[in-house]
């Protein structure tokens, strides 16, 4: 028992770094499937039907093909191809980024879809470019619709980094291994892992909580109205 | 519109998180050096999270003798030959057995150290190495090792009865069978031996898998870097040092 206690002592520093690792994998790859799901979403919804088939293909292949396949596919594969020498980590949040840009985007479009297609029209007829609308008018209420579905996809991103270990990137989940390899302390060192999952998890969705509540816009909680 | 520069301020600060991209700097004569971190007393993370073991501390005295710098890298063991040929890494010193099939995507250094295979069972077990061979049962081996492959190609060979299970980890196999989900493990001695200190369990026996010797991977072509790890090699071997790291890992 006093043995379990040293272990998890001596181990709790170390997977405490992984866990930063962790962090910074997924809100990177959050922050990259950001920017990409916004603009699949617009151009789904708004777009030219060959660019609408275009990003189609797109959330059609990343939503297909596991995360494990896509890691040794753009790692080893495609990124070396190309002649780029990324590191693992950054490898990491890109393919983990593309991926949630692909799973993003149909938050996102739900959300625009909601929003009553009048607004567009009065907008034109204010004299706003399609542009200057959808930035102005429907991205703002859409965007807050998305909140509790963005923080959907952070806790399950969250949970699918554990994979990035494949390129070496020490995160919780490989730095739990190592650890339990060398003591022979597999449940307790598995236990404290899922618990650092938990913390990261329940911070995430606290921060996005507070945030829904920091942009809603008083009197229009529900936008339908 | 102040409420739309909140959105796209926070988008821009994303994508500048998204965009720094850390390259390894190439410094004159600085090595990676890519380790299985679940690979005690070779190769392991000790307390404080730095890597450790036997071959990390051979690496590191090779690394002062010849005047290069070396960083120990843990990989995941079934892509490690996969990431030194992508030069994500530069050798692979981590308990590695030399065999003919890696030899034809990598060269290996001059052998530093001969490793039996051996059966592990749960104390107590009664088991015989002859037992896991011929009766129905199940046995655990760690994904992409030679005794993985050797026990595969064997076993249709000899019509023996097993069914392997693969792990991650040889001490992942190790705590299936203190579980009972398997009967016994196959694994490298060392690190079998290593497992009997900390958990219920006991060697069986050797497997009739032949001895094997370790050796360092480097790519095909890097002539060079294999002929400064042969060079350290030969004078770590040659130095009293070499016995001492002998005492310090691998003897009980």
């Amino acid at each position: 028992m006093l043995e379990t206690f040293e272990v998890l002592k001596d181990a709790f520093p170390y997977l405490l770094e992984g866990a930063g690792v962790t962090a910074l994998a997924v809100v990177g790859a959050m922050a990259f499937g950001f920017v990409i799901g916004i603009h699949i979403a617009v151009f789904q919804v708004y777009g030219p039907w060959w660019l609408r088939r275009v990003v189609g293909l797109y959330v059609w292949f990343f939503r297909g093909v596991p995360i494990l396949v896509l890691l040794f596919l753009f790692y080893f594969g495609l990124f070396s191809l190309i002649g780029i020498n990324l590191s693992a980590l950054t490898s990491v949040i890109l393919v983990l980024g593309m991926t949630s840009g692909a799973y993003q985007s149909q938050i996102y479009r739900g959300a625009i879809q909601s929003l009553s297609y009048g607004q567009l029209k009065a907008a034109r007829a204010l004299g706003m470019s399609d542009t200057r609308a959808i930035l102005s008018i429907i991205l703002p209420q859409a965007l807050r619709l998305s909140i509790p579905g963005f923080s959907n996809e952070y806790s399950i991103i969250l949970k699918d980094s554990a994979l990035a270990f494949v390129l070496g990137t020490t995160e919780i989940m490989a730095r739990t291994h190592f650890v339990a390899s060398r003591t022979y302390q597999h449940l307790p060192l598995y236990l404290l892992a899922a618990l650092l999952y938990f913390m990261l998890t329940w911070m995430g969705v606290k921060v996005l909580r507070k945030l829904e509540e920091k942009v809603r816009i008083p009197g229009y909680s529900h936008l339908q109205g | 519109m102040g409420q739309n520069r909140i959105w796209f301020g926070l988008a821009g600060i994303f994508a500048m998180i998204s965009m720094t991209v850390p390259t390894a700097s190439a410094l004159e004569k600085s090595y990676i050096n890519g380790i299985d971190a679940n690979f005690p007393p070779f190769a392991y993370v000790d307390k404080t999270g730095k890597p450790a073991g036997f071959d990390v501390d051979a690496i590191d005295w090779i690394a002062a003798k010849l005047g290069f710098k070396v960083k120990h890298q843990p990989m995941d063991w079934d892509g490690i030959i996969p990431n030194l040929n992508a030069k994500k890494i530069d050798f692979i010193a981590s308990g590695m057995s030399i065999n003919p099939e890696r030899e034809k995507v990598v060269n290996f250094s001059i052998p530093y150290y001969d490793i039996k295979q051996v059966f592990v069972g749960k104390k107590g077990s009664g088991l015989t190495v002859d037992d896991v061979r011929t009766k129905k049962m199940k046995l655990g081996v760690q994904r992409g090792t030679t005794e993985a492959e050797w026990l595969k190609t064997e076993a249709e060979k000899q019509g023996w009865n097993f069914t392997l299970t693969y792990y991650d980890s040889a001490p992942l196999a190790i705590e299936d069978v203190v579980n009972g989900r398997i009967a016994a493990a196959a694994m490298d001695d060392a690190p079998a031996e290593d497992a009997v200190t900390k958990k219920p369990v006991e060697i069986l026996g050797t497997f009739g898998m032949k001895e094997e010797k370790f050796g360092i991977a480097v790519r095909k072509e890097d002539k060079e870097l294999l002929e400064a790890l042969n060079k350290g090699l030969t004078m770590l071997m040659a130095d009293p040092y070499w016995q001492v790291l002998i005492e310090k890992h691998l003897k009980k």
